[in-house]
């Protein structure tokens, strides 16, 4: 049985906006579980529902085979959340805050003070800790990451944990992700950024407009693809969007860009055609690279100008 | 219940942290506030008997507290809501009511220094001889968490871009408009209706009765309205801890 268990959640909000439209998936104990789409696919509001801030229109969410739905307190309890925004750190020094709720969660105050201190040595937080000044996005969000993992819940559900924070630091935050995952929780990751979710996640879905759009290991959603190589071709202005190339690969145009799936065979062919484009004023450039999620993502979120969103993040 | 009094105690110390850079200067503002009301209300009545002193006297302590129930509670909950703290503390594994139970004992503590002060204040400039019960422990208890509990509920039902307008406006209502400062017989008749079933007139009984020995309507009559009103809004404030739209 996994950890978490969802199955069919609908979600309908007051005015009618469908938020999630029977979603089904499941996360088991170790595993990093993504969770991506555009904003406003409806990712806040099924973890709103799994945390029992939101109730469920229909479905049901299960918890270690607890119907959470019906029982909330179980849910926070086996829960460590980190949102969103960084409200939770409240003007707080940082070491304060993460050994407040690490109390609050249970925690027996030695044994908090001492994951404490280990996660602000592992995100290189020490400058901050016990500061009062107020802190940076991106500090403030690895405080937020802290507070959710000093005393970390069977499940940990983590919101954009890495919006605003710089590479050296991201990298530290994923080793402790996955030392969250190894050390036997379960954690739903909520992110619009794909490239790094390819990286960390065991497994992932793709929501778009309510509902899962693919689910599975970054692996087999990239064979899904059936191509190795992906080629992006930026169109001059106003250029008209070039017709199906002869080698018959499938097109996606994007904005001003159009991305063509590849095999290895049609490379020399596709060179060639992108070359004439080129050469006749339709792309500006083109390079070719191997397929990767975000292709996935592409086909799969029919929301151009959201794509745009996540390919500049 | 140890496990609730703790999540009551470290929430405590959440508030206390969260202010306090800002503690000696906000204490500095509830002193001059309820000094202030003593000095400012009697500007108003030229002519002080000793039946005016009383009242003045114990009605700042009593409009202190209601407006720290009606307007500094609800106020800090909508900014929580708009925040996030609010549904950040809603995702931590405390009892519904520890948050709400957190934040009165914040304010009221914060307010003790400059309602005590206000009454030593209040008993030289008026000269009224003050009889401080054991009551007034429960008293101030009851009264403060009453109008937090009625305060907490409509900051949590309320969209929080106009709880700040809804809690000004009642405290404007209650200043000029409730029996805490001046006997219920100066109200029109339907208002002395009203507030015959509204708590107000009660907790400005319960807190006069505690700290002159004189209660207006027997004492525990004003106690016991008092204390529904406080289970009526800790009832509210309970749904709208756990309501999930």
């Amino acid at each position: 049985m996994a950890l978490l268990e969802i199955d069919q959640l609908t979600k309908h909000y007051r005015r009618g906006k469908v938020a999630n439209d029977g979603i089904t998936l499941s996360v088991e104990a170790g595993e990093v579980f993504g969770l991506l789409g555009p904003n406003g696919a409806g990712k806040t509001t099924l973890i709103g529902q799994v945390l029992g801030l939101l109730r469920p229109t229909a479905g049901a969410i299960r918890i270690d085979g607890v119907d959470v739905v019906a029982q909330p307190a179980v849910a926070r309890q086996a829960c460590s959340y980190q949102p969103q925004t960084s409200a939770s750190v409240d003007n707080m020094a940082p070491r304060l805050a993460i050994e407040l709720v690490g109390r609050i969660r249970g925690g027996a105050p030695s044994a908090v003070r001492d994951r404490a201190t280990e996660l602000l040595a592992a995100l290189d937080l020490h400058e901050w800790e016990d500061s009062r000044r107020p802190l940076s996005g991106g500090v403030a969000r690895l405080v937020a990451f802290c507070m959710a993992g000093v005393v970390p819940g069977r499940l940990v559900i983590l919101d954009e944990p890495t919006n605003d924070v710089d590479p050296l630091r991201r990298r530290s935050l994923w080793q402790q992700v996955r030392a969250l995952a190894d050390a036997g929780a379960a954690v739903l990751l909520v992110t619009h950024n794909v490239l790094e979710a390819e990286r960390c996640v065991d497994r992932l879905a793709i929501i778009d407009h309510g509902r899962v759009q693919a689910l599975g290991t970054p692996a087999a959603l990239k064979a899904e693809l059936g191509a190795s190589l992906r080629m992006e071709l930026t169109l001059e202005p106003d250029a008209r969007v070039p017709g199906r190339p002869p080698f018959g690969a499938t097109t996606t145009p994007v904005g001003r860009r159009l991305f063509v799936d590849l095999g290895v065979a049609d490379l020399t062919d596709a060179v060639r055609w992108a070359q004439a484009l080129q050469d006749g004023g339709t792309v500006a450039e083109f390079a070719v690279g191997p397929a990767s999620l975000e292709d996935v993502y592409v086909r799969r979120v029919s929301d151009a100008e959201e794509v745009i969103d996540v390919a500049v993040a | 219940m140890s496990r609730s009094l703790e999540s009551w105690r470290l929430l405590l110390r959440w508030q206390y942290e969260r202010f306090r850079p800002w503690l000696p200067m906000m204490v500095t503002i509830q002193v001059l506030l309820a000094v202030g009301v003593i000095y400012g209300l009697a500007l108003l009545v030229p002519d002080i008997d000793r039946g005016t002193a009383l009242y003045l006297a114990t009605g700042a302590p009593t409009l202190s507290l209601v407006i720290l129930g009606l307007n500094v509670v609800p106020q800090e909950v909508s900014q929580g809501r708009l925040t996030g703290r609010h549904d950040y503390w809603r995702t931590l594994p405390v009892p519904r009511l520890a948050p709400l139970a957190a934040e009165v004992t914040f304010w009221l503590l914060l307010q003790l220094p400059g309602t005590a002060l206000a009454l030593v204040v209040a008993a030289i400039r008026f000269d009224v001889g003050l009889h401080i019960g054991w009551a007034v422990v429960p008293a101030i208890v009851l009264v403060a968490l009453t109008g937090a509990a009625v305060g907490y509920g409509l900051a949590a039902t309320l969209p929080p871009q106009v709880t700040g307008q809804v809690t000004s406006f009642l405290s404007i209502v209650i200043l000029l408009f409730s029996p805490i400062n001046f006997p219920a017989d100066r109200l029109p008749g339907f208002l002395q209706v009203v507030h015959r079933v509204l708590p107000i007139q009660y907790m400005a009984d319960v807190m006069r009765g505690s700290l002159t020995g004189r209660y207006d309507d027997p004492a525990v009559l004003a106690f016991v309205v008092v204390g529904c009103w406080c289970i009526a809004g800790l009832a509210v404030s309970y749904r709208a801890a756990v309501r999930r739209p």
